[in-house]
């Protein structure tokens, strides 16, 4: 697709929900950590939820990757992902056809593919997927009873494709640098992650590893996939935001009364917006006591 | 005092101490920081205490206390049994008898310490207001409950060259700055002047615990008397804030006046008094957040004497003293009139509701009119 790189495809880590892996946490909750750790996308899979549940936390989850910045992809369902203004939809071999997703979803909207094999990559390329899921890489719980397709597939899509690529697959701390060795420049975890005690850390972890292996990369954009690393009311977190005022917004507190303190100092309100929020920045972000 | 004031004063004359009472302030004066030079200094003083509720009945005992010499009330308010838990100057006669706070307070202060003039202002503290109550008055004690009145009282302070010694406090959190023309930002720089107060947690939806009270208070007024004793180099230039229960203290540093702020810039012009340039529609209603009331400002004085007949035909059961009048509805709706034109109306969120129930009760008769058309 000629629009693909205004549909913001330059994403690193791609993250998937699995609510099966977090018992008594909330979807919500673990994404959230995700994308303080710095996922770069998120897609909502729920293969057994009612559709009216999948709905609801569409639009739970939309609004939160607004405040975030990154992208929301819904997993098959083209009329929810278009009602809850998603950024697109990923799509299986055996789910509604490429050509009949585009039309219904226009343009703009991104569509992903998952091919096991590199005719079916190649195939997906050619009918206008915006990117294509390689995999599983690995033996996976989230896929059980798929045959691996191990790092060979990974290696020819390196050479093959030429729109995004996203390994997936069973990829963890302990393998991933295999993946990346093989040609992969983007890679997704579900379990991984969401299964994670500190989502947020797995998540930084697997940055990390991504950029080591893309030296290539100017640093300006380096940092910009990671986010700036800032301390929010004691608790250490990555945020896209660049000023003070986008760092509210994505506290939802634009409309509240609040005292920002940043380094010690207060910022008056009228400079949020123009004061910039730097690495190792320490905020505090106070509610404004009215009582009397 | 450039105008005559048409609320409800009374005012307590200062009177020589008894020889008995020599030794008042005898262990303040041996506070080094303080000694004879800061008492004088404190004797000569004039504070005004805006609210005098929980913080500011806490404010103005501390101000008593320790022989400020002009210690001014004002509160729109009056005494109810809700305010008993922490409010550390009224008792239950006083909730009895829905005495208006600055009045109470007023005479309990009087017996504290003869030798302060004390003046107690039923009014409600806005704009219109604020040119007369802060007539030579040193400094401010915020003993408010809610960010409007806040804002306005920043704005005549800055506007005047008058410190404001903010403090705030709902549950067991609570903050406190002492905002100074010249040196520090106003509070409209700090907590802007367009967000919605919605949402914002108020003792009335989460409540609020003595300690946290008298502890903020307690910030306030070891500010206002370094100020008024002349220990200005002493002020702390930070805004606290504070968890007793938790117990979490946070100091933030306080950043300077904006330069293009009109309020706090340096352009800032004192002489461009903007507190007489509003022209007051004829009547307003502000939505007590959380109370489930709504006050009704007429924008003329109410001849209580008149209206308490037309009350009590129109059903309403009345409380009368000599600051309000206070009319039960049938329906359970409560007008708590105030001689100064303005009426509470408890039992309603809705401003439209308000007003037409204060001019549906207080219509007056007219007599000979016909019905027929």
């Amino acid at each position: 697709m000629a629009d693909s790189t205004s549909k913001k495809l330059d994403f690193q880590l791609y993250v998937i929900t699995g609510t099966n892996y977090h018992p008594g946490r909330s979807m919500i909750d673990v994404i959230e950590q995700a994308l303080i750790g710095g996922a770069d996308i998120v897609q909502l899979r729920d293969k057994t939820a009612s559709k009216q549940d999948i709905r609801e936390n569409a639009h739970k989850l939309r609004q939160l990757t607004r405040r975030y910045g990154v992208p929301l992809i819904i997993n098959d369902h083209i009329d929810i992902a278009l009602e809850a203004e998603a950024d697109g939809v990923h799509l299986g071999q055996d789910d509604l056809s490429l050509a009949e997703a585009r039309r219904l979803l226009g343009p703009d909207r991104i569509i992903g593919i998952s091919t096991h094999s590199i005719e079916q990559g190649l195939a997906a390329q050619a009918g206008g997927a915006d990117y294509i899921g390689v995999g599983p890489v690995y033996p996976t719980g989230t896929k059980p009873g798929r045959a691996a397709v191990t790092t060979s597939y990974v290696q020819e899509a390196a050479e093959q494709i030429r729109i995004p690529f996203v390994a997936i697959g069973g990829i963890t701390l302990g393998n991933v640098d295999t993946v990346i060795a093989a040609g992969a420049s983007r890679v997704c975890a579900v379990s991984e992650i969401v299964g994670a005690d500190d989502p947020a850390a797995v998540c930084r972890a697997f940055k990390a590893r991504l950029h080591a292996a893309a030296p290539q990369r100017s640093e300006v954009q380096a940092d910009d996939f990671a986010g700036t690393g800032v301390i929010v009311n004691g608790v250490a977190q990555r945020t896209t935001a660049r000023t003070v005022w986008e760092l509210i917004c994505q506290h939802r507190l634009e409309d509240r009364r609040v005292v920002v303190e940043l380094d010690g100092e207060i910022v008056v309100r009228e400079e949020w917006s123009c004061t910039p929020i730097h690495e190792g920045a320490a905020v505090e972000l106070v509610h404004f006591v009215g009582g009397g | 005092m450039d105008k005559m004031a048409q609320h409800p004063i009374e005012i307590y004359e200062a009177v020589q101490d008894e020889a008995a009472f020599e030794d008042r302030y005898s262990r303040q004066l041996r506070f080094g920081p303080i000694g004879s030079a800061g008492q004088d200094r404190l004797r000569s003083a004039r504070v005004l205490v805006v609210g005098t509720g929980a913080l500011g009945a806490s404010l103005a005992q501390h101000m008593t206390r320790a022989g400020v010499g002009v210690v001014r009330l004002a509160d729109r308010d009056y005494v109810e049994p809700s305010n008993l838990q922490r409010q550390m100057l009224f008792d239950e006669e006083d909730a009895r008898s829905a005495t208006p706070k600055a009045v109470a307070a007023a005479r309990k202060l009087k017996r504290m310490n003869g030798g302060v003039r004390i003046e107690a202002h039923v009014v409600d503290v806005s704009k219109r207001t604020l040119g007369y109550l802060l007539a030579g008055v040193d400094l401010v004690l915020d003993g408010t409950d809610n960010a409007a009145t806040r804002l306005a009282l920043s704005d005549a302070c800055f506007s005047l060259g008058i410190p404001l010694v903010y403090g705030g406090v709902t549950a067991s959190e609570g903050m406190s700055a002492a905002l100074i023309p010249g040196r520090t930002a106003c509070l409209r720089c700090l907590i802007g002047d367009s967000a919605a107060d919605d949402g914002t947690d108020t003792c009335d939806t989460v409540g609020v615990i003595s300690p946290a009270v008298e502890f903020v208070a307690s910030l306030q007024a070891a500010e206002a008397l370094k100020w008024l004793s002349g220990n200005r180099e002493a002020m702390r230039g930070t805004w606290v804030t504070a968890d007793i229960w938790t117990f979490r203290v946070r100091e933030l540093k306080l950043p300077g006046g904006r330069s293009r702020c009109a309020c706090c810039g340096t352009g800032a012009s004192t002489a461009d008094n903007r507190l007489r340039q509003d022209d007051k529609p004829a009547i307003e209603a502000a939505v007590m957040c959380g109370r489930d009331s709504v006050q009704v400002t007429l924008g003329e004085a109410i001849a209580l004497d008149v209206v308490r007949p037309l009350l009590e035909e129109r059903g309403c059961t009345l409380t009368v003293n000599p600051y309000l009048t206070k009319a039960e509805l049938p329906d359970g709706k409560r007008l708590v009139l105030f001689s100064d034109g303005r009426v509470l109306v408890q039992g309603t969120s809705d401003a439209g509701e308000a007003i037409r129930l204060c001019t549906d009760m207080l219509q007056p008769h007219r007599e000979g009119e016909s019905i027929v058309g």
